[in-house]
């Protein structure tokens, strides 16, 4: 594997791709330097997107600002929100109820699933195998429902309040029943796949081998996530997270760093996160969903990190006078875009496409990232 | 009905650009156009990626500046009759996105679509939803084959 080192002389033909292009669906920029149809070296340019969305948050009222940080990605919308309620209740010491950590929770496993069967759906559209994709679509479509049930919209849920969770996302016995009901044909469904997947030669012939990142190559990029886990260190935030001390789950991983080890590490991280919200409906705590029982101060710059779909997201910011300041967030596909350039080298111009989407590009949300210079 | 409206009603194809939004607008009109629950393609509706094959242009997204030139070409090569949807608060007016500056004008921000490129139906909502989709898309329909 280590032979795969980037070539340092000049590589003659290039082919660019994008900014808009039919294989891509986010707009980005990628060059890939070829030799004989083989990828010796490929560069991804991002920026195509930038919104600003770090600086529309500065001086806005921190309630206003969380319910803003969901507009950052239309996938993970609710790690964000979550993620941004977390610095501002650690800077300011609130204590929220055992329930609301539990929906919390159970919101951010959903989110996992769906973005997961996104990823998979993805992955076989790009292999060209649009029965599997639509196999995985369809299951997602549970998920997606589901998540409109406690939330109330598709995509943007609005789950997490500062001290809790929104009234209006309280599981009853109904919805906690129809939950689990859901998640035993959910299970059921991803068991028929991964069965019908791993069994399927052509696929897997397709797959194996191909987009190799090796371990100490991730380890070197700060590749995070399922990316992460996929080259075979075990390496998940959610097991130092205090929101997950009541669960038990395994940390999934893959030992070749190939597109055959991502996309099944997706596939078995899903089940974890079926697991995990069973353990959810079964525990769940009664009590409150909010607690008001807190006074705004000023803060210093306060951190929070967690595990989201992509793998560690990262918030920070001050609070003044009950205004966010000097807010900086980023994204785990930053880390990553590192690890999509590397995948691609040494592999067919045909198979680069995959070799980038199996590290779960979502330029969306990197494409928002402002350096801050502090003096 | 001419043959060409009678060829175009049993093909529509609709191709999808983002300019820029947060993706869950992207995502559930994709999903929505292929996925087998809120299947389009029993209504004739294809999801195309090549603008010279498009009827129905969708946008989604606040047009950032880099977008503009993009956008603009991919609506010049879709050949005529041709209709374009703007789906989502943010191509309907700039959704969060709008005044990114506060009062300072923002050089980031070129939307909403109608500033560039003439939006035959809007689709509402913050994420769309796929049936509103579905429904706009539809509702395009007579305009498109009447045309001809």
């Amino acid at each position: 594997m280590d032979e795969k080192v980037p070539r340092s002389n000049i590589i003659e033909t290039e082919i660019p791709m994008g900014t808009v292009h039919p294989a891509a669906l986010e707009p980005y920029r990628v060059r890939f330097f070829v030799e004989d149809e083989i990828v010796q070296e490929a560069e991804i340019t991002i920026g195509v997107n930038h919104r600003g969305i770090e600086r529309i948050m500065e001086g806005l009222p921190v309630q206003k600002a969380n319910s803003l940080t969901e507009k950052i990605c239309g996938i993970c919308s609710n790690s964000h929100i979550w993620n941004s309620c977390r610095t501002a209740e650690m800077g300011l010491g609130i204590e929220i109820p055992d329930r609301a950590l539990y929906i919390r929770v159970i919101m951010g496993e959903l989110e996992r699933l769906h973005s997961h069967f996104l990823y998979l759906a993805h992955g076989c559209e790009v292999l060209s195998h649009e029965t599997f994709s639509m196999r995985v679509f369809y299951l997602r479509e549970i998920v997606m429902e589901l998540l409109a049930m406690i939330g109330g919209n598709r995509v943007q849920y609005g789950c997490s309040v500062l001290g809790g969770v929104r009234p209006r996302c309280e599981l009853d016995e109904a919805k906690l029943l129809r939950l689990k009901n859901d998640m035993d044909k959910i299970e059921e469904g991803l068991t028929d796949f991964a069965a019908r997947f791993t069994a399927d030669s052509m696929v897997m012939s397709r797959i194996t081998g191909i987009g190799v990142l090796p371990q100490k190559q991730a380890i070197e990029l700060a590749v995070t996530g399922p990316s992460l886990r996929a080259t075979g260190v075990a390496r998940d935030l959610r097991t130092t997270m205090f929101e997950y001390e009541d669960f038990d789950f395994n940390v999934i991983t893959q030992p070749d760093g190939d597109v055959k080890s991502n996309l099944l590490m997706r596939a078995l991280e899903s089940f974890e996160s079926i697991n995990i919200i069973r353990q959810a409906i079964s525990n769940i705590p009664e009590g409150k969903l909010v607690n008001h029982d807190w006074e705004m101060v000023d803060t210093d710059i306060t951190e929070s990190y967690i595990e989201v779909p992509r793998g560690t997201l990262y918030h920070s910011y001050a609070l003044e006078s009950g205004r966010v300041r000097h807010c900086i967030i980023r994204t785990p596909s930053m880390a990553n875009i590192g690890a999509m350039q590397y995948a691609c080298i040494g592999d067919q111009l045909t198979d680069a496409q995959l070799c980038i989407v199996q590290c779960d590009p979502c330029f969306t949300c990197t494409d928002r990232a402002i350096e801050v210079i502090r003096r | 009905m001419g043959i060409k409206s009678f060829s175009r009603a049993r093909a529509i194809h609709v191709m999808l650009v983002y300019t820029g939004g947060c993706n869950g607008c992207d995502i559930e009109i994709v999903n929505s156009i292929l996925s087998p629950r809120f299947d389009a393609e029993q209504y004739n509706v294809f999801l195309t990626w090549n603008p010279r094959e498009a009827d129905v242009l969708v946008v989604t997204g606040p047009v950032t500046h880099l977008n503009r030139k993009p956008l603009e070409a991919i609506y010049e090569a879709i050949p005529n009759p041709k209709l374009v949807v703007a789906a989502g608060s943010c191509a309907l007016m700039g959704g969060v996105y709008k005044n990114c500056y506060g009062d300072i004008p923002s050089e980031e921000i070129e939307g909403p679509v109608e500033n560039i490129i003439p939006v035959n139906a809007k689709i509402p909502g913050c994420a769309v939803r796929p049936q509103d989709v579905l429904a706009g898309v539809v509702s395009l329909l007579p305009t498109l084959l009447d045309a001809d």
